[in-house]
């Protein structure tokens, strides 16, 4: 449905006009824009000694960037997002259909009990989920005491550092953020539309296909977005969970920030993420827009 | 039709008052505002204090303490780096110490305000990192070393082979996962200086480790020792303090600092410049550093103090603790770890990423 | 009684098995270590790794425990303020993109999505000098004393706000809208009983998305955090160098159980109210 063609003409129109778009872009100018420049600065700048940066519009720091080394990460980043999101996708549709067919009053607590879990500190969580994968954890010890009854040998599986405990503490922790989206996508939907689409003789599954699918489109996109941007930015997970090679640009760009002191090539490193983000998005948009033609 | 939002922020306002109901608190003194020359802002680490320290401060000196909270040095340094947004008095280690002082980041120590700095072992009071002590006083002092676990080990694993350059003990290793850390362990290894910066001899030990990689189970940030307790594995890397910690709880964990030598930290008490209360930051230091002070702290966190009139207060099993003071030969090989300058932390950082990535 | 209304809700959705089995198998998924780290606040063992015994000793700590305490004070408060600012201005800017085309609308869309795509150090770092450059007071009472995080945080939570309320949008019915004008409904009355009721599951769930992401927050609050504000995760996260004792457990297991309390209790009300008054 594309959005309405406001040419903002009669006087009513101009006044919400105003209303919505002062307020967030004021907020953006103040609070974003200048640390954003600030940022974009130091991407052109080097560090000179401790602590002082010298502004001097080179471009070192995106030229190091460029190292096979740092583009590899940057792909395994981008791969293990990825799969995060899609696993995160998988699970949350029925799990969000779920949840607009319970009846009214429980809707709200199991949203609360979903919600609960992340509300928790992320550090104690992932000791917790460290605590039920490690090699005497919970689940291993689990599988150990049925085999023992059912007088089999058990060889503890090692669920913990390496890159699928990654994807699962990275799924873990993300799932709110696609179940979410698409439960406020889906609830509501009028079934009015679905009904009609059946008394004209559509089948269910091509009432999904071209009715509710269309509408939801958008927030299952909103749900993907917001599990693949984060699961990109995260660090602690990959630290906590990962082996000996679960390193992920945020881990390189969080030890430019504190341990290797290089607060300008953090900054250029950065800068090359939302980049590339922007560019998968603007990709995957594009390809969305061609199949819709 | 009643305006859910209003019920939904009702709730949240009833979870806020319930929370502080379940709590039971009373509004903490310290949200009201207490400014004025008779407090002090102290950032430290957590719990890096004895049980009673602020409250004995308080009664003796009538200033307040209000302890706020770091993790970890880069975050410290990176905070105050941009300039000091209100601390007296701070905490950092060794090698940041130095940072500080070569980025002007801390006020000279007025030797007359600390009259217990005759308290301080000699061997402190002159040392690499801020000759003379200008800047800084020692707090607690350590080693790195090596966490076992006696009953899958053979023997005591007193060389870094075992962890750098063996795959006897193979999936059952953890190191620490900071690059200094280990490349500084790697090098000792190798019989170098602990802060070494030639890049042949970095990229060396960049091969070491790579080599080693498949018989290491994880680079563990903080937590190796407790892997060691839940039996993850069976030897780490550590700091003595965090081993100490888990050897109260597991008679079968044990620490061993390896022959070819290792680190020894310490943690010093400094004045950032722009501090709001620099007196009264003097008089906390003269009182960490008297004896009973000293001693309760020294009794509660169980690190080893550089405090003599303090360790002579302690009782025999801490003084005699090889965990916690090291013997003078385990000492002679130990070094300190000093700031090598942006190049060499630059080397080291790139050397870990291929580390890493490998 | 509650226990029957709970099983005739499990009958009435048992109509559809798969879909309520992945919401329970998502459930347990989500619980398990939750469980764990419950039954750990009981651990009488500092390091809190390895089970070694029951104790209510770290309850009665964490109860005492000022700066426990002050920091989850702070998180909450926080949290509540910024969630209340995410949600304005994120109502604001999914009207603001659904509606009305300007120049430089794509461009505005992806500025939108910045504070989500940078990483947290590097906009904590950033968030820093800047407050630094412009001298922001370090010395406020409270709650002004929040205010830098509070700012820094309603930042990178209202674009998750916009984004699940644009979603949402797309789907409204203009046509409702239209017959309510026809029936003579001010543009007021258009808002309040036609997007409302749309919009109020995207509400809510941004609304939970935003707190989540603040209570949660440790690297952006960590900068832009000044003497004298802890939060939650600057305490948890400060006490790794030593222990993270069964205390935080035991905060952790207080909130669960104060947050499930409330909710129930909550329903509980409405259903009365309902039940006594107004037919809606």
């Amino acid at each position: 449905m594309p959005s309405d063609r406001f040419r903002a003409k009669n006087e009513n129109s101009r006044k919400v006009f105003l209303v919505t778009f002062l307020p967030p872009t004021i907020w953006l100018i103040l609070f974003l824009l200048a640390p954003i420049l600030i940022i974009i600065v130091y991407s052109f700048s080097q560090k000179v000694g401790l602590i002082n940066i010298e502004v001097n519009w080179v471009s070192d720091n995106y030229w190091r960037a460029a190292d096979p080394i740092y583009l590899k990460i940057f792909a395994k980043s981008f791969y293990i997002a990825g799969i995060t999101t899609f696993l995160c996708l998988v699970i949350s549709f029925p799990v969000a259909l779920a949840i607009t067919k319970i009846r009214q009053d429980w809707k709200l607590i199991i949203l609360v009990l979903l919600m609960l879990p992340f509300w928790i500190n992320l550090l104690i969580r992932t000791y917790a989920l460290i605590a039920v994968l490690r090699t005497r954890g919970f689940l291993n010890s689990g599988f150990e005491w049925i085999a023992a009854h059912l007088g089999l040998r058990f060889e503890p599986i090692q669920f913990l550092y390496n890159d699928t405990a990654i994807i699962i503490g990275l799924v873990y922790i993300h799932l709110p953020f696609m179940i979410l989206p698409i439960y406020a996508g889906l609830e509501g939907f009028d079934e009015t539309l679905k009904q009609a689409a059946e008394d004209l003789g559509s089948s269910s599954m091509q009432v999904y296909r071209h009715i509710v699918f269309p509408l939801i489109r958008p927030s299952i996109f909103a749900g993907c977005m917001l599990v693949f941007i984060p699961a990109l930015g995260s660090y602690l997970t990959p630290e906590l969970l990962g082996g000996t090679d679960g390193q992920l640009i945020a881990n390189v760009i969080e030890r430019q920030f504190k341990h290797a002191n290089d607060w300008p090539f953090g900054a250029a490193l950065s800068m090359v993420l939302i980049y590339v983000t922007c560019g998968v998005i603007a990709a995957w948009l594009l390809v969305a827009k061609r199949k819709e033609s | 039709m009643t305006t859910f939002k209003n019920k939904r922020f009702s709730r949240r306002g009833f979870l806020a008052g319930t929370g502080m109901l379940a709590a039971g608190i009373s509004l903490p003194s310290s949200l009201l505002k207490a400014s004025g020359s008779s407090t002090l802002n102290f950032y430290n680490w957590d719990t890096y204090i004895g049980e009673t320290t602020l409250s004995d401060f308080k009664s003796s000196s009538g200033i307040d303490v209000k302890m706020d909270l770091f993790s970890d040095n880069d975050e410290l340094f990176g905070k105050l780096r941009a300039g000091n947004p209100g601390y007296d008095l701070i905490v950092p280690s060794s090698d940041f110490v130095e940072r500080m002082i070569i980025a002007d980041m801390l006020s000279p120590l007025d030797d007359n305000a600390i009259p217990n700095r005759v308290n301080v072992e000699p061997t402190f009071l002159d040392v690499g990192f801020d000759p003379g002590r200008r800047y800084s006083l020692p707090y607690m002092w350590g080693t790195m070393g090596i966490g076992y676990r006696k009953s899958k080990v053979d023997g005591t694993p007193d060389s870094w082979k075992w962890l750098l350059d063996s795959s006897k003990y193979r999936g059952k290793i953890a190191l620490l996962s900071e690059a200094g850390d280990v490349l500084g362990a790697a090098f000792k290894y190798m019989g170098h200086p602990l802060n070494t910066t030639d890049p042949k001899i970095i990229t060396q030990a960049e091969q070491l480790l790579i080599k080693q990689k498949p018989n290491i189970k994880v680079f563990a940030p903080d937590n190796g020792q407790d892997l060691l307790l839940s039996g993850e594995v069976d030897l780490a890397m550590e700091w003595n303090g965090d081993i100490l910690q888990v050897m109260e709880e597991d008679p079968d964990i044990s620490y061993v600092v390896p022959k070819e030598g290792s680190v020894v930290w310490e943690d010093a008490l400094a004045i950032p410049k722009g501090a709001p209360n620099p007196q009264n930051a003097h008089k906390f230091i003269n009182f960490l550093l008297g004896a009973e002070a000293g001693a309760a702290i020294a009794e509660f966190i169980q690190y080893a103090t550089p405090n003599v009139a303090a360790k002579k207060l302690m009782p025999e099993e801490y003084k005699n603790n090889p965990a916690i003071f090291p013997s003078d030969t385990t000492l002679k090989s130990c070094e300190s770890s000093i700031y090598k300058g942006e190049e060499a932390v630059r080397l080291y950082d790139e050397a870990w990423t291929r580390v890493l990535a490998a | 009684m509650l226990f029957g209304k709970f099983i005739s809700a499990i009958k009435s959705s048992l109509r559809n098995p798969w879909l309520n089995i992945s919401l329970l198998v998502t459930l347990l998924f989500l619980y398990t270590p939750i469980i764990v780290l419950i039954i750990f606040s009981f651990n009488d063992s500092r390091r809190n790794i390895v089970w070694k015994g029951f104790t209510l000793k770290y309850y009665k700590k964490m109860f005492s425990n000022e700066i426990l305490l002050e920091a989850f004070l702070n998180s909450i408060a926080i949290a509540l303020i910024t969630t209340i600012l995410s949600l304005v201005l994120g109502v604001l800017t999914a009207i603001l993109l659904w509606r009305f085309q300007f120049p430089l609308k794509s461009l505005y869309q992806g500025i939108i999505m910045i504070p989500i795509i940078v990483p947290e150090i590097c906009i904590g770092i950033a968030f820093l000098v800047f407050f630094n450059w412009i001298g922001w007071p370090s010395d406020l009472i409270w709650p002004l004393r929040l205010a830098k995080i509070i700012f820094a945080h309603s930042l990178f939570c209202f674009p998750f706000v916009a984004i699940v309320i644009r979603a949402k949008l797309v789907s409204l019915n203009r046509e409702c809208e239209e017959a309510a004008k026809d029936l003579g409904a001010n543009a007021w009355h258009v808002y309040r009983d036609v997007w409302f009721p749309h919009l109020k599951p995207s509400l809510i769930a941004g609304g939970f998305l935003a707190f989540t992401l603040s209570l949660d927050d440790f690297v952006i609050t960590f900068f832009t955090s000044g003497p004298e504000t802890i939060t939650l995760p600057i305490k948890i996260y400060s006490m790794v160098r030593f222990s993270v004792t069964p205390e935080v457990n035991a905060a952790s297991t207080v909130l669960i159980v104060v947050t499930i309390l409330s909710v129930c209790t909550a329903i509980f009300f409405q259903k009365e109210n309902l039940k006594k008054g107004s037919f809606e």
